[in-house]
């Protein structure tokens, strides 16, 4: 008898958000999602998540702003961005057009910042979801301040969840002592979902100028470097909280997707592979699926979280 | 149809060969493509994630068939991506992401165009020089380089055969005009009359000081000058926001994207 060919469903289900499979382009290496138009339809992704806003124009570290490291990169861009005000006038018209699936993800200098970006962002109606983004490395007021212990993450979850009705993920910061205990505090404040790892403080300098490579002497390292240290942290706060957990840090191939989906991440995020490839996020989304195929599970439901210990 | 949106393709290595400190580097690709001059590609070819990024190189040249697309580049081994890519041979593979970028504004008639290129800059502006020959515009080249196995053969140079057309020069004097190509073209400058120089425009592609000093040459003349610039750029079609210069952004200093905006500039706007 011969098997019709099939289809795993890769429906993934970030709280109320209903994604059709678990791939999302990661904050800060996709642009405002329009950029990829020429290379592949953004519709088919499960989430473009948007460079950060803030409530102005931010222009961002001066250059030197990236470094490529050992299978990595650092980056210290500074936040670079439009503000929420244009994005909402000239980005987001152009997103649903393109029938895309997308999240905003934003920060502030100030609590209120934040919260009045939310609210900006609350009656946009395709707008899917809001991450918060409380791990910058790269800008002291980028929401790291609030972000690395578990009191100053429930704070500014908590005032963030008061000024929007929009689904709030949050976005965790890796640079943290006890990572169950920080996504434990974003869960107990409201969060809807929690997104990690952002970047890894990390450094570079030159031996024979005696000077550091970024202008902002520290930056954010991403890339493969950073997979092993993102998946044990992503495995942990899918111990510690029932929320869901998105997945992200050095994806650079549907088996390195898979990894964070097996140790229980909800869906995944993909970031420095666009870079190297633009159509990394697709390519990714076919492996998913020819892999669930070839291992005969017909929802990715069925896999995910099925790690034997 | 040839393409002149970026595309990811893959591609296969037809010749790689150097000459002096210069590879020329032949790859046939999916399709055609068409591009503007300036213009850029972002080219990987080794296996594994080290390094991790794919190479800005220029566009030197193009041609092929329908369904059969060739792209050549010329580079110089500048890091550990360049040095991996010249050890590439025939029939390797590559992944390219091209046509990328704002190139050289060419439309302007009635112009005398002076192209300066500063070592490995030639391969920026060289592909402009096609385009002028093509279009029957006057133009000339200005070519440096620190000694003289540091230019480019004289056969790649578009119509080097007219006189008064290419102008060498090397830092040490080794050929042609002794000293640096900003100063090649002051003294060519220097000896042009003010209708002459009412009518030139300046395209420049090389090391941020040559920019520099040709802007300052040029620009108090009145003379408009597109400089095309370098940068370490992570993705290079502007989604990481990396390889930004600073630029005058009314009274501020704004900072743009050498791969979106650029790597072509008005040289009024760069601060440098």
């Amino acid at each position: 008898m011969v098997t019709p060919p099939v289809t795993p469903d890769l429906t993934s289900r970030v709280g109320s958000v209903v994604l059709k499979n678990p791939v999302m382009s990661a904050s800060g290496t996709f642009g405002y999602g329009l950029e990829f138009t020429p290379f592949y339809d953004i519709a088919r992704l499960g989430a473009v998540i948007v460079k950060g806003l803030s409530l102005l124009p931010t222009p961002g570290n001066a250059p030197q702003r990236i470094v490529e490291t050992p299978a990595g990169m650092l980056n210290a861009i500074g936040l670079q961005n439009i503000g929420v005000e244009r994005f909402v006038l000239d980005v987001v018209p152009r997103l649903a057009d393109a029938g895309a699936t997308y999240v905003a993800n934003i920060y502030g200098r100030t609590i209120e910042e934040y919260e009045e970006v939310a609210r900006r962002l609350s009656g946009v109606a395709s707008l899917a979801a809001i991450e918060l983004n409380a791990s910058c490395p790269n800008v002291k007021e980028g929401g790291i301040l609030f972000g690395s212990t578990p009191q100053g993450l429930s704070t500014l979850t908590r005032r963030v969840r008061a000024a929007t009705g929009k689904p709030l993920w949050v976005k965790l910061s890796p640079n943290v002592t006890d990572i169950g205990a920080v996504a434990r505090a974003a869960e107990d404040a409201g969060a809807d979902a929690v997104t990690l790892i952002n970047t890894i403080v990390g450094m570079a300098v030159d031996c024979r100028t005696r000077r550091p490579r970024l202008s902002n002497v520290t930056g954010g390292l991403s890339g493969p470097a950073v997979r092993p240290v993102a998946l044990r942290m992503v495995w942990e706060a899918c111990k510690a909280v029932r929320i869901p957990v998105i997945g992200i840090g050095g994806i650079q191939s549907a088996e390195d997707a898979l990894e964070f989906l097996l140790v229980g991440a909800t869906a995944v995020q993909v970031g420095t592979a666009n870079f190297r490839n633009p159509n990394a996020c697709v390519e990714i989304i076919d492996g998913i699926a020819d892999f669930l195929v070839r291992e005969r599970v017909g929802r990715l439901e069925e896999y995910r979280g099925t790690l034997r210990l | 149809m040839p393409f002149n949106r970026p595309r990811f393709v893959n591609g296969r290595i037809l010749h790689n060969p150097g000459h002096g400190i210069f590879y020329r580097m032949e790859v046939s690709i999916p399709d055609r493509i068409e591009f503007v001059p300036g213009q850029f590609a972002m080219v990987s070819g080794w296996p594994g994630n080290d390094p991790l990024l794919p190479r800005p190189l220029a566009i030197f040249r193009t041609g092929g068939a329908r369904g059969k697309g060739i792209v050549e580049f010329v580079y110089k081994v500048v890091g550990r991506g360049t040095a991996l890519l010249s050890g590439l041979h025939e029939g390797d593979p590559l992944q390219i992401t091209l046509p990328l970028g704002h190139g050289f504004e060419l439309a302007r008639e009635d112009r005398t165009w002076w192209l300066v290129g500063g070592g490995v800059g030639f391969s920026t502006v060289f592909p402009a020089a096609v385009a002028l020959e093509a279009q029957r515009a006057e133009f000339e080249v200005f070519l440096g380089g620190r000694t003289r196995d540091q230019l480019p053969p004289k056969e790649w140079i578009p119509g080097a055969g007219v006189p008064g057309r290419a102008h060498l020069s090397t830092d040490d004097g080794t050929a042609g005009f002794f000293g640096r190509a900003t100063d090649a073209v002051r003294e060519r400058m220097d000896r042009l009359k003010a209708a002459e120089r009412s009518r030139l425009t300046i395209l420049a592609c090389g090391p941020r000081e040559m920019l520099k000093g040709i802007a300052e040459l040029a620009l108090p003349h009145g003379i408009p000058v597109q400089v095309s610039l370098e940068n370490h750029m992570a993705c290079g079609f502007g989604v990481c926001w990396g390889c930004v210069t600073a630029v005058r952004d009314g009274e501020r200093t704004g900072y743009r994207r050498v791969c979106r905006e650029g790597p072509v500039f008005d040289a009024r706007e760069i601060v440098w």
